[in-house]
């Protein structure tokens, strides 16, 4: 017969913590949390250091102002709901077994763990390895283990750190906890309070008949889980995996600096959690919401799926630099698409061949000094039409191993943009044209070839290309590509043959 | 054996402050080259050009310098290397590469631009020229290694523009090339890394040959080599080496084909 063990994880003062865990420059000063309307905002989540200067649950934010030193931040529901996601799915590395039990600013999950011993080792250090786990992302969490949903539930809440409630020892652990733990409505309350019983441990030990009789069928339900034995039914929620992080400045950030520093730690977290998976990241969205009301968007791709902070946030800060906002960020939302961890196989022969994520930190540099669409690898397409190619992104190939020689060729050199010049025709063959000022005598012309298409669209074409060796007064010989556009009557200086 | 090999010895102790090593042959580096595909640009080069170093192809428009520096890139993506051409210019013609036997998959393509580059900087600085742009390229992607050549295509650049690249940045693509076995070929209407250039041929045009006096079917250049870093001359020989090659119109290729 398996025996049941159920692990709380509560992570108190959630609004905080969703705030502070990509934040860690403010973990070190008093912050406070305000939550509700702009004219009755009050206190809902704060820390240690907040609460050392006298700041507690529920005092307004005009009060909370006038502490010297303390920050106020905005509660942001969608950092909380980032946040939470991040929390289930680490605590959803210890088993895939998990039911919310969220209440208040805290967010807890109950995680059903029998039989995780033979993985993660005994309860306690089971506990210890969640703890780690969720501290590694972000999260101060108090652990509670028992073989009582209930009990690991309370205890999560009443204790800090881990707790370990042994089988049969519940309502021991319990009866020490204030009668708060169990969440009574008001009228239940005053009357325990007037028959003077204020923890678990006292009522748990009323008698249930006499208790029933009194304050009816809930009232037994309150007493079995005073003394730990209340049963329930395990509802599990599916973690989904969505590799997201959402960041909502409290004060529109204009400096890349701020905005990269923020985007590191957020990176970090979406490695962490992809590493859970033993996945790596393949391509990375920055989405920015912008004073005004506008978005920004940006992709980076690298070569090779990867884990390395550094490298990624590099790409992060060329593509920024490249397109940066046009406006102050409110908010900063970072998704990524997991990816396998790249695996290369090398060849002892191959040619070397640029490392791939160096490659794309080079590329990204060159992006920004020449533009995006300027470097790549020109593709040829499929068409007659003269010079006509695209550009795609260039990636590391390991290229052919088979050798076949090719005679070489005379080239062309682009003149782009083609020059328009002026053509002097003498029994209809180019005889003298201009270029720039300077007059060029045809020793030779080599032609026409001609070409058109696309006679149906606005692209079409109707061309007539020469081939020309001309000689300046230089005697300098040249030999160069004329086009007559037969469409637009006109001459241009297209290539030279070099 | 011991007797000769000792008195070899005393020999050369007997002659040390004035002739080191005398009976010793002196050791020679073998630098490694990598062919171009044209025969006469190869037997003139001694087999073709340097690996790890610069080589600079220069002469006026019409010299043959492109067509020379594809069949060496031609040659260097079909033995799996991966190319880069960066294009002061933009005069770069992906047809005529493509015919030249590149493997274009295998050949990044850095197209400098007049217009001001997509950061935008400081209202004092003023947008960066092509030759900055390519210069900047060519650092990174030799400091990034892993290419097997790397064409630096200042052919259209005017001389005068040309000659006023720092040599300290020649001096570190010497190194960087070195470092990372890669080719920096130079395109170039002048000659522009000086010291730090390995190898230099002079281009020129020679004639061209006409097929039934409509199509131009193929053109003739003239070689030579004005410095050979790693070749020792000769005493008493100071004509430079010289070549003439010949080579074959895109289209002519399609006639056969």
């Amino acid at each position: 017969m398996s025996r049941e063990l159920y692990a709380c994880v509560r992570a108190a003062e959630f609004p905080l913590q969703a705030l502070l865990r990509l934040r860690s420059d403010l973990k070190a000063q008093p912050v406070v949390v305000l939550d509700g309307p702009a004219h009755d905002r009050r206190v809902c989540a704060l820390n240690r250091l907040a609460r050392q200067r006298g700041i507690v649950h529920g005092l307004s934010g005009m009060e909370a102002e006038s502490v010297n030193g303390v920050l106020l931040l905005p509660r942001s529901h969608s950092v909380e709901q980032a946040a939470r996601a991040a929390l289930l799915e680490a605590a959803a590395q210890f088993s895939p077994r998990v039911e919310e039990a969220s209440e208040a600013t805290a967010c807890s999950f109950v995680l059903d763990i029998a039989g995780s011993e033979l993985l993660f080792g005994p309860a306690k250090q089971m506990s210890a390895r969640m703890r780690e786990a969720l501290a590694g992302a972000g999260f101060h969490v108090s652990v509670a283990v028992s073989a009582n949903f209930h009990v690991a539930r309370m205890m999560a809440a009443a204790v800090r750190g881990i707790v370990i409630v042994e089988p049969g020892e519940e309502a021991s652990s319990l009866a020490k906890l204030p009668l708060n733990a169990l969440k009574l409505e008001e009228n239940p309350r005053e009357t325990f309070a007037v028959w003077g019983i204020r923890t678990l441990g006292e009522l748990a030990a009323l008698p249930e008949t006499e208790l029933v009789t009194r304050l009816g069928m809930e009232a037994r339900e309150w007493r079995a889980l005073a003394k730990g034995v209340a049963p329930h039914i395990f509802r599990p929620i599916e973690a989904a995996f969505e590799l997201r992080e959402f960041y909502e400045f409290d004060s529109p950030v204009e400096q890349m600096d701020g905005l990269l520093f923020l985007a590191a730690r957020m990176i970090d977290c979406l490695i962490e959690r992809a590493a859970n998976h033993a996945l790596s990241l393949a391509s990375l969205g920055a989405e920015m919401r912008l004073e005004g009301g506008q978005t920004h968007r940006l992709t980076i791709r690298s070569a090779l799926p990867t884990a390395d902070r550094k490298f990624l946030l590099k790409l992060l800060h060329l593509e920024l630099a490249a397109h940066s906002p046009k406006a102050a960020v409110l908010a900063l939302t970072l998704t990524a698409e997991p990816g396998r961890s790249s695996k290369v196989q090398l060849d002892l022969f191959a040619p070397p061949l640029p490392e791939p994520s160096q490659l794309d930190v080079t590329l990204a540099r060159i992006k920004t000094i020449v533009g995006e669409d300027r470097v790549g690898t020109p593709v040829l397409e499929d068409s007659h039409r003269p010079a006509s190619f695209h550009m795609e992104a260039f990636s590391v190939d390991a290229g052919a191993d088979t050798y076949d020689s090719q005679p070489a060729r005379l080239a062309l050199r682009r003149v782009r943009p083609a020059r328009l010049i002026q053509v002097t025709l003498r029994e209809n063959i180019p005889a003298v044209f201009r270029d720039r000022g300077e007059r060029f005598q045809v020793a030779a012309a080599y032609g026409p070839w001609r070409s058109n298409g696309c006679w149906w669209s606005i692209d079409a074409w109707d061309t007539e290309e020469w081939d020309v060796l001309t000689a300046d007064r230089d005697g300098v010989a040249l030999s160069c590509l004329l086009v007559h556009d037969r469409l637009r009557k006109e001459w241009r200086l297209e290539a030279l043959l070099d | 054996m011991a007797a000769a090999a000792a008195l070899r010895l005393q020999i050369e102790d007997a002659l040390a402050t004035r002739f080191p090593a005398a009976l010793t042959p002196v050791s020679r580096t073998i630098h490694e080259v990598a062919a171009t595909g044209i025969p006469a640009a190869d037997a003139m080069l001694n087999g073709g050009l340097p690996v790890g170093a610069i080589s600079e192809l220069v002469g006026p428009e019409c010299s043959g310098r492109t067509s020379l520096a594809l069949a060496f890139v031609a040659r260097r993506t079909a033995a799996g290397n991966l190319c880069a051409w960066i294009d002061a210019g933009d005069a770069f013609d992906p047809q005529s590469a493509a015919a030249s036997g590149v493997r274009l998959r295998q050949l990044l393509w850095v197209r400098c631009r007049d217009a001001a580059s997509a950061i935008v900087r400081k209202r004092e600085e003023r947008p960066w020229t092509r030759l900055d742009q390519a210069l900047r390229a060519t650092d990174l992607l030799l400091q990034t290694g892993g290419f097997g050549a790397l064409v630096l295509d200042l052919g259209d650049m005017n001389p005068a523009h040309g000659t006023r690249i720092p040599l300290a940045s020649w001096f570190r693509f010497r190194n960087a090339a070195d470092r990372s076995r890669c080719s920096l070929v130079v395109l170039g209407r002048a000659s522009y890394a000086q010291s730090s250039a390995a190898v230099v041929v002079d281009c020129a045009p020679l004639r061209v040959e006409i097929v039934g006096g409509t199509v131009l079917a193929a053109s003739s250049f003239q070689l030579s080599g004005s410095r050979r870093r790693f070749v020792t001359q000769r005493a008493g020989v100071r004509k430079p080496p010289a070549s003439i090659w010949s080579v074959q119109a895109t289209w002519d290729e399609e006639k056969s084909a």
